[in-house]
């Protein structure tokens, strides 16, 4: 999928962002998910780090708020074609004229943006319930960083669908991808408490440079020149798994009609 | 001019047997079939459970990649031009999958007609018109999990039709609707055809066929075996007689053993709880009666009825009695 397919089909997109979004609102397994879950992470952290002042309780806000957004582009996002298949839209959904991975965008979309709800209510917690007044150092570029993890974090998911949907074996590996990828991209604790063999696999994983631009524009830890890295890698990041997605598309659907699994019978 | 040509079509799907020591079959689902649709034509495919019907539909509808043989929908290849064909098409297939159960009605359309490239604008309206077509006017706002069957079937007709489409395939779209859901669902299928949509119609339902179809293709293990107007086939077994006696257990063995008197073309038996109805093929009509109760000899038998043959018998002769 390119930039120009996206800008053809921005209004599908939106439809299929609102209606995943109302839908999504209904299943118990994503609210866990996208909002319980960071929020009881954020609970914890802000709890462990009432020492740490108000720098410690926005790193952990953002934080919680990227376990959210991690976790929902592993479970929700890396399953929202085998969820079709299941109910069994999925063969409707291919059989229609708008390409599959517009639709598979919109949805992941519609995933991101919910997990960003879990920034939010972090935010909440830590000002209502530990009196924190919190403050984002750098508005404008936490904005911008915002903008850059959703196209990052939309792209990666579209890389990890039809991965999954091609290999069961590995999305057997699901939930021990969870954690580590909290740990490794220094989601609730910086990486430079990790040992330093550790460090080019984060460079390695988009969810890190998302971490730095929140973290850093968030805290004002981090230069403008750290936070412009952070975003070129991002975007970079992105390129590369649209490019890598449109061909996995292609390959998925192409053996998905070959060999007969777009249905469950 | 023909709106669906099916050339030397084939698939085959490979299965595997045994856990450790895998080893692979094949089964043919479609072996080498051809037929061509006329534009605006109702076109019925019948054929037993597994015959390859639903397997012909969605290599039609760009589902499934053919082995071999071409299909061609208005001049583009299924296999080259999936998309273009999308856009000309609508299908349904049979059950209550295939719906957003959160969503409402409307909301389902909303989505798919966005899906289809519908404007905005004339969705609105076309929505309005289709949920008027199905009858689902003024239950659009629910939410489909609380629909029952036959709504949600109706919902799928207006689903596939958002896009106004050329050719529409109707993969067993009655099944499980109560008798009145499902008249009335012939009726809009009869509603479609006076539209001059070509469709292509899938059923277990002979009198479906026979009530609704322009020509039909009776389909058995991959192959079409017959092909003409329903009248037409009914034809083939103008000289024959129905035979249709009412029992209570019949025993296999039993049948093996009607199944080989001289008189009889081909026999089926159709379950209805503890009570079967047997149902004979026969050029000796009414003569046939005593013969056939003389080797029913010791079973309690019920009602027995002599009657001119339908487009089902003649189904169940060029299936075998294997329906």
């Amino acid at each position: 999928m390119n930039v120009r397919t996206l800008i053809k089909y921005w209004r599908t997109v939106l439809v299929v962002t609102e209606m995943t979004l109302r839908m999504n609102f209904m299943e118990p397994f994503v609210i866990f998910t996208v909002l319980i879950q960071p929020i009881v992470i954020a609970l914890l952290g802000l709890w462990m780090l009432q020492g740490r002042g108000a720098e410690g309780a926005i790193f952990v806000v953002v934080g919680s708020g990227l376990t959210g957004l991690w976790s929902s582009l592993l479970f929700i996002s890396g399953n929202s074609i085998n969820i079709e298949r299941w109910i069994g839209t999925l063969e409707f959904l291919v059989g229609l004229p708008t390409p599959f991975e517009v639709i598979v965008f919109g949805k992941n979309l519609a995933n991101v943006l919910q997990s960003l709800g879990a920034m939010i209510l972090g935010y909440l917690i830590a000002a209502l319930f530990f009196g924190y007044s919190l403050t984002i150092e750098q508005p404008l570029l936490f904005a911008l960083s915002v903008l850059f993890t959703v196209l990052g974090f939309v792209s990666f998911g579209l890389v990890i669908a039809p991965i999954f949907v091609m290999n069961p074996g590995v999305q057997g590996w699901q939930n021990a991808m969870e954690f580590p990828v909290y740990v490794l991209c220094g989601f609730l604790f910086p990486v430079a408490l990790l040992p330093g063999w550790t460090t080019p696999i984060s460079y390695l994983l988009p969810p890190y440079w998302a971490a730095v631009a929140l973290h850093g524009t968030s805290t004002g830890g981090a230069t403008f020149g750290q936070t412009l890295l952070a975003w070129g890698m991002l975007v970079l990041f992105s390129m590369v798994d649209l490019l890598i997605a449109s061909r996995l598309f292609t390959l998925m659907l192409y053996k998905a009609r070959a060999d007969a699994t777009l249905g469950l019978e | 001019m023909n709106a669906i040509e099916v050339s030397h079509l084939r698939r085959v799907f490979k299965t595997y047997i045994g856990v450790i020591r895998r080893t692979a079959k094949e089964v043919v689902a479609v072996e080498d079939i051809s037929f061509s649709i006329k534009d605006g034509e109702l076109f019925g495919l019948l054929g037993p459970n597994g015959a390859g019907k639903t397997t012909t539909v969605k290599m039609l509808t760009t589902l499934l990649i053919p082995n071999s043989g071409t299909a061609i929908i208005h001049g583009f290849d299924v296999v080259k031009d999936a998309q273009e064909i999308r856009k000309r098409i609508g299908f349904i297939f049979g059950g209550e999958r295939g719906l957003y159960w959160r969503l409402s009605g409307i909301d389902n359309l909303r989505y798919f007609a966005s899906l289809y490239g519908v404007d905005p604008d004339v969705s609105k309206k076309r929505i309005a018109y289709l949920l008027e077509l199905v009858g689902l006017n003024g239950r659009g706002n629910e939410k489909v999990g609380g629909y029952s069957r036959g709504m949600m079937q109706r919902l799928h007709v207006a689903r596939t039709l958002l896009h106004d489409p050329e050719v529409l395939f109707l993969d067993e779209p009655t099944i499980g609707l109560d008798p009145v859901g499902a008249r009335e669902f012939r009726q809009v299928i009869l509603d479609l055809q006076s539209q001059n949509k070509t469709i292509l119609l899938t059923t277990h339902y002979m009198f479906e066929a026979d009530a609704l179809c322009d020509r039909v293709a009776v389909i058995d293990r991959g192959r079409i075996v017959a092909l003409d107007s329903p009248s037409g086939l009914k034809s083939q077994v103008r000289d024959m007689s129905v035979v249709e006696v009412e029992l209570f257990g019949l025993p296999e063995d039993m049948l093996e053993g009607l199944r080989r008197l001289p008189f009889v073309d081909s026999l089926s038996v159709e379950d209805h709880d503890q009570r079967q109805t047997l149902m004979i093929q026969t050029a000796r009509g009414a003569e046939a009666v005593p013969d056939v109760l003389t080797a029913l000899g010791g079973l309690k038998i019920g009602r027995v009825v002599v009657r001119e043959p339908t487009l089902e018998d003649a189904y169940v002769r060029l299936v075998g009695g294997h329906a």
